[in-house]
């Protein structure tokens, strides 16, 4: 059936730089805001923005994305009519063909894409946090007749050579595209989200599958393309909060942002949920011994510490008299009575030893693995175990 | 498996009226985070029941609105499943579990269902009691009707064969008899009785102050271990709230909180469901407050149960008493100085 936009969704991605956190998922797997996957956000903006067909691209390590998003009823997306289709590389009579590029996944799945005939495709990626509706992006593209709409946002100078930077006229024509310049002439940055005509996506997919020099990468490859032959390319000014959460600092800081009331990150808003699949826990229980400030807790959590500055996901224990302060703690982690931690991210199903204490220097995130625990002094005194 | 369910919703719990003013007693809050049908339909689930029928009052839109197809509860299938049987009658009726004049509207629910014994339940017992145990003991025993008791507690559960419970249904007018529990109550000649002793959570929900009572018990560790097993979880319909986010200055102790909720004040001794707002420098101790309640800043709150989308304004000071507390009905706004 012939729709107007469909969605695809890059979750391919293996994250090297997020470390231990990425060895068994893909960085769109990656639990966020003591509740979600990363992956939660492009979905519910989908879901928010009414776009009810969305193709998801895996590659790296894709079974916990596979079931995670099953049928895609979390999202509302288990629909008769398009709704969530996984789509990890396949086999053809000559063999299996991995994706190779952002734009190989794509053209690699354009039957997928013929089958519903869009006349837009709104290309999105797993790894940012952000809140955005697409349907105005769209209405924007319309109206300036482009054939791709790139959305941007503001980035401070001094860091805007860490992007890849679109160079504007007065209309938001874009008139050059760099790939994080040393010295950059703009500040508008690519936030990964496209809006393509699907003829024009179509041909260009088509034409660098031919060039066998391509990396065959949207950003690389496909929109400078686009730019050297005319085409009208058009950057969307997005305004809002939007964080890519690539590295180990920025996970962290992206998620103490839900605890800054500046900045622009809000959960509790009916307006523009973000669905996740929900577990079935008790309400969380605090004692008599707790001490909470500035902190997101979840469901299932026992909280009989001292938690400052932190996120707490579900079915978390905090014994008496640990003290957690400015950490992210994923699912099922138990902090021993008595250890003190501040400043790490401690990934799911870890548990610490009582008394432990992560001694460190001060500004780094310490991503807290069983290794760390490990490498603990104190370590041969405690049973140290870990679930998975 | 050999055994369906039959949950009567229909029964009016006369010391509840206050929160079953809009909702039916099933779909009374409790917990923080369920409702009083969650429990029995989570032991079902967790008994591995496939067949369930709902016998609903007629104030059922909450309950509706709450069960949907059943799909939180992995009951909306194709084969058995869920079934919401509403009555026809007059709220008000009955008074006992299991009640012949709400299953006989829906003899066509005992004819579909193809197991061959029924366990009748209520929706105000709590409970983690597995069912196929109950089955076992009462196949063991002989006996027409087992009844599940908890420490000489009746737990308004029972199990008896399809066949006898369509005769009674049948039957009841020329037996005056109105429920099963009934005919277990008077021990109804010529059937033969048994009882299931069982041993764990249990709390019985009939009034305003065991609600209450139970509720404040939840907050003891012995308790809450007890009624939250991790390997029997207790299902309920799943909403998207975010974490709570406790706030600079929040001082939250002894107390359930669900997800969702915005606390700027203190809390004490206290149940909180989703979606909750306290504000700065208010005092709420040994309340429970329901589902997306806002209590603004300055307020003392003590013995209080508010409904469901209560909005309590700036400095009102609401005291209850431990034997009574104070109830605020669902979406009433309260002002400083209200009588309430």
């Amino acid at each position: 059936m012939k729709k107007q936009i469909v969605a695809m969704l890059l979750a391919g991605g293996q994250g090297t730089r997020l470390k231990e956190l990425t060895y068994a998922v893909a960085k769109p797997a990656i639990p966020f805001g003591g509740k979600y996957r990363i992956i939660d956000f492009p979905l519910s903006n989908c879901t928010n923005s009414e776009i009810h067909t969305v193709g998801v691209l895996t590659q790296y390590q894709p079974h916990l994305l596979h079931q995670y998003i099953g049928l895609g009823t979390p999202w509302d997306l288990d629909r008769r009519d398009g709704g969530v289709t996984m789509l990890p590389p396949y086999a053809e009579a000559d063999g299996i063909k991995w994706y190779d590029g952002t734009a190989n996944a794509i053209f690699q799945n354009l039957k997928f894409l013929e089958a519903h005939d869009p006349e837009y495709v709104l290309i999105l990626s797993g790894d940012h946090i952000y809140k955005m509706n697409y349907m105005e992006m769209l209405e924007f593209h319309k109206k300036q007749q482009a054939d791709v709409t790139i959305s941007v946002i503001e980035v401070p100078w001094e860091e805007a050579s860490r992007f890849g930077l679109m160079e504007t006229d007065d209309d938001m024509q874009v008139t050059r595209f760099v790939e994080k310049p040393a010295d950059p002439k703009s500040n508008l940055a690519s936030m990964g989200v496209y809006i393509f005509n699907y003829q024009k996506l179509k041909e260009y997919l088509a034409a660098d599958a031919e060039k066998e020099e391509s990396s065959h990468d949207f950003g690389k490859d496909i929109i400078p393309a686009m730019l050297e032959s005319g085409e009208k390319l058009v950057a969307y000014p997005y305004k809002g909060y939007w964080k890519d959460v690539g590295t180990v600092e920025s996970l962290w800081e992206s998620n103490m942002d839900l605890l800054d009331l500046d900045s622009g990150l809000v959960l509790h808003d009916p307006a523009w949920r973000i669905f996740s699949s929900n577990r079935q826990l008790p309400p969380q229980v605090v004692t008599s011994t707790c001490d909470i400030q500035e902190s997101f807790v979840n469901e299932g959590c026992i909280v009989e510490g001292t938690v400052r500055r932190s996120i707490i996901s579900q079915d978390v224990h905090i014994k008496e008299g640990a003290e957690v302060s400015e950490c992210v703690v994923m699912e099922g982690v138990v902090i021993g009575a008595g250890a003190k931690i501040r400043r790490a991210i401690i990934t799911p199903n870890l548990i610490v030893p009582d008394h432990f204490e992560l001694k460190k220097l001060d500004g780094e995130i310490t991503l807290m693995t069983r290794n760390t625990i490990a490498d603990w002094e104190g370590s041969e005194d405690n049973a140290v175990s870990s679930g998975n | 498996m050999r055994l369906a369910a039959v949950i009567d919703a229909t029964v009016t719990i006369p010391g509840l009226k206050e929160l079953a003013m809009y909702r039916s007693s099933a779909s009374i809050p409790f917990g923080g985070r369920y409702r009083l049908i969650d429990f029995a339909l989570s032991n079902i689930v967790n008994s591995n029941l496939n067949s369930v029928g709902i016998f609903a009052s007629q104030q059922s839109v909450s309950l509706m609105d709450h069960i949907g197809s059943g799909k939180s509860w992995d009951l909306d299938r194709r084969k058995n499943g869920l079934y919401f049987l509403p009555t026809s009658q007059r709220e008000g009726d009955h008074l006992s579990v299991g009640s012949f004049e709400a299953l006989e509207e829906h003899l066509n629910f005992f004819h579909k269902i193809t197991q061959p014994y029924v366990m009748v339940t209520s929706t105000f017992c709590i409970s983690q009691i597995d069912y196929n145990d109950m089955l076992e003991k009462h196949l063991a025993s002989g006996a027409d009707i087992t009844e599940a008791v908890c420490d000489e507690a009746c737990m308004k559960a029972y199990i008896l064969s399809k066949e006898l419970l369509m005769q009674m249904i049948k039957n009841f007018r020329e037996e005056r008899v109105v429920s099963v529990e009934d005919i277990v109550n008077l021990k109804k000649k010529p059937y033969t009785f048994a009882q299931y002793e069982y041993e764990g959570y249990f709390a019985l929900i009939n009034s305003m102050e065991s609600y209450f009572n139970e509720s404040q018990a939840l907050l003891s560790k012995e308790v809450w271990l007890r009624l939250f097993l991790p390997d029997r979880p207790i299902y309920t319909k799943v909403k998207d709230e975010p974490p709570t986010k406790y706030m600079k200055g929040s001082d939250v102790k002894r107390s359930l909180v669900a997800n969702g909720s915005l606390l700027k004040g203190q809390v004490t001794d206290s149940i909180l469901s989703r979606a909750v707002s306290i504000g700065k420098n208010s005092k709420l101790e040994k309340c429970i407050i329901m589902q997306k309640c806002v209590i603004e800043e300055g307020c003392d709150l003590l013995y209080v149960i508010a409904d469901k989308d209560v909005h309590i304004k700036a400095g009102s000071i609401i005291h209850g008493t431990k034997e009574k507390p104070v109830v605020i009905r669902k979406g009433s706004v309260v002002s400083e100085g209200d009588a309430v």
